[in-house]
């Protein structure tokens, strides 16, 4: 059954999800102005598949159960399944210049059922059959899932189980007949607390000694022992100003990270998709980074695509339009803009099939994606700011433009004279100049970058992380063979 | 005549495809178009997509024309035509 955005919406209140922010317990978190942009923007994944102009991206045929269901549940079955993830993903940046939250729980997804599959060959566990029954659960009632693996780590420098406190790594606190008892936490967890569930993974490869830390599960997002604690973002207090609207840059979405505790909670073992076997945390780990890597060439692009529009618009308010410095600086963030693309669309391409029979993206390519995009939204964003000047920074608030308060010698208005000096072009009104500056303050350095830039450095993994899965996959020997040939080299 | 539409996903669609439908549905009122379906058989199916990709599925579909696809905003007119052409040969 496909939800509606109202329908998703309205079925996060059945749940009883413990949420904190500014050292308060957050009661209705749904309707909170500094979470809902976050709810909105999961919410349009959902009316988008009703839509009959975006559903041939946005809805699937499950392998599972031969239902219709949203592609953000779906197990990839072929690498064009792997091209329209992309491309959904670049629909949904479009649609809420921000971070839609619902594809971490999707690369989880098809990281688990591959590596569950290769668990169970091993050991004769019966994970996958674990797994396999939650997705088609998750299908059926077309649920968010958060996909959550990275822990805080404490001491970058020591192994999970040499950390003083074992809390900074997830681990197994209690083994009982019927499950465990956890305990630990999850950081930077993007739509965690709009989820209906979690999928809890381990965070790097694990050694013998980890044995504890090698675990993976499913939980329900108001499980008994878990909460959130919201995290802040550039500006966020702006929500909360009375009638905020143009000062927000982008009123209806927005992105959520949360830290995300397990205060000994217990999962029951039918939920258990990873206990001890930490030989295949690496595995996990690398190919749920490949998916997440990958997903960055659509999601990015989409949003990309609107600071694109955004620069441009700035460009004619300005009045600049014409000049040919700026055609070429638009020319230049589309040109970095569709080099992400490409490479979304090439791991794509070049997938093949797992084991377990759903497919997964060329690992090197998902990697060089992004590399890339550790590097190409910055530049979009030096070049967006370039192009709208200093005004994106400097404007005075909306209630200013709006403020009936006598200032001048002639008896102008505050709200008169920011009309006056803010006027750019005839092209456009003083209200869609201020408007089109904030979204641009929005995206490059308020709520929204937080996903544009610091997620595209560290999302997925930070930049070197990439590096030295490029360093395994890049075959150097290979290059050196040619080399040598070509050189005459016996 | 009975014309089936199915849309691309929209990633990055280079015109405005519902407005082109809109356009090509309210002056061809002879023919009844609906959202594809897939256990509904059409005597046409029309395609419409974003990009030159044009890469809608649509093999889950039965109808009896061959398929008509779109992919641009200057195909509108020559879709009229042929959806025009192929309604009234179906009425002979
Ligand atoms: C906006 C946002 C959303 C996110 N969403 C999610 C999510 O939904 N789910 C999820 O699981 N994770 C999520 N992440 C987490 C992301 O995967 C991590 O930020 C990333 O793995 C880096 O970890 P860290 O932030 O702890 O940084 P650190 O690990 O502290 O890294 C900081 C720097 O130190 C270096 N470093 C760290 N350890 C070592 C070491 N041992 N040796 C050498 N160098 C080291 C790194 O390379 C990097 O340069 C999100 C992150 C952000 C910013």
């Amino acid at each position: 059954m496909l939800m509606t955005g109202e329908q998703y919406i309205e079925s996060l209140r059945k749940m009883n999800t413990r949420v904190y922010m500014f050292g308060e317990k957050i009661d209705n978190w749904v309707d909170h102005p500094i979470i809902r942009p976050s709810i909105n923007c999961v919410a349009i994944t959902y009316d988008l598949a009703q839509d009959p102009e975006y559903a041939d991206l946005m809805t699937v045929k499950s392998n599972l159960t031969g239902e219709t269901i949203n592609r953000f549940g779906h197990l990839h079955q072929s690498t064009d399944d792997l091209k329209n993830k992309v491309k959904m993903q670049r629909l949904c940046g479009q649609k809420t210049a921000g971070c839609f939250q619902r594809c971490v729980g999707m690369d989880a997804f098809n990281a688990m059922f591959s590596t569950t599959y290769e668990i169970d060959q091993k050991y004769g566990t019966k994970y996958h059959d674990n797994f396999v029954n939650f997705l088609k659960m998750v299908q059926e009632k077309d649920l968010v899932v958060d996909g959550a693996m990275t822990d805080p780590k404490g001491d970058r420098g020591l192994a999970p189980s040499a950390q003083k406190d074992p809390d900074v790594f997830v681990h197994i606190k209690e083994y009982r007949e019927d499950g465990i008892v956890v305990s630990g936490a999850k950081t930077h967890q993007t739509g965690s607390i709009n989820s209906h569930w979690h999928i809890v993974m381990p965070t790097q490869a694990m050694r013998e000694e980890d044995k504890d830390f090698a675990v993976a599960f499913a939980l329900p997002t108001d499980a008994e022992g878990l909460y959130m604690v919201y995290g802040r973002q550039s500006c966020d207090t702006r929500k909360m100003e009375e009638g905020a609207d143009i000062d927000l840059g982008n009123a209806k979405f927005g992105g959520q990270e949360a830290l995300v505790v397990f205060d000994d909670v217990f999962i029951p073992n039918e939920y258990i998709f990873l206990k001890g076997e930490y030989d295949f945390a690496g595995m996990l780990v690398e190919r749920f980074a490949g998916y997440h890597r990958q997903s960055y060439g659509g999601c990015k692009v989409g949003v990309g695509d609107v600071l694109i529009g955004a620069a441009a618009l700035a460009a004619e308010y300005n009045g600049a339009q014409k000049a040919s410095h700026i055609k070429d600086k638009l020319i230049e963030m589309t040109h970095l803009n569709e080099t992400l693309y490409c490479c979304g669309i090439a791991c794509s391409a070049e997938g093949q099939a797992t084991a377990a029979g759903n497919y997964q993206i060329d690992l090197l390519l998902a990697n060089v994606c992004k590399q890339n995009i550790t590097r190409f939204p910055y530049e979009i964003v030096r070049l967006a700011e370039d192009i709208a000047g200093g005004l994106m920074v400097t404007m005075p608030s909306e209630t200013d433009f709006k403020s009936d308060m006598k200032v001048g010698k002639n008896g102008e208005t505050i709200g008169e004279i920011c009309n006056k000096f803010f006027a750019g072009s005839p092209a456009c009104t003083t209200e869609e100049r201020q408007r089109i500056m904030r979204l641009i303050e929005n995206m490059c350095l308020g709520a929204s970058a937080v996903g544009y830039r610091t997620e595209s450095m560290h999302g997925a993994g930070s930049p070197q992380a990439q590096r030295i899965m490029i360093q395994r996959q890049g075959n150097i020997e290979g290059k050196k063979a040619l080399a040598k040939a070509i050189a005459g080299i016996k | 005549m009975k014309c089936g539409v199915k849309f691309c996903g929209g990633c990055n669609p280079r015109y405005q495809r519902g407005d082109a439908y809109r356009q090509i549905k309210d002056e061809l009122d002879d023919i009844d178009f609906d959202y594809a379906q897939e256990d509904v058989p059409y005597d046409q199916l029309l395609v419409i997509g974003g990009c030159p990709a044009c890469c809608a599925s649509h093999e889950q579909y039965t109808a009896e024309n061959e398929v008509i696809k779109m992919w641009d905003e200057s195909h509108i007119e020559s879709v009229k035509d042929e959806l025009l052409k192929r309604n009234s040969n179906k009425g002979e």
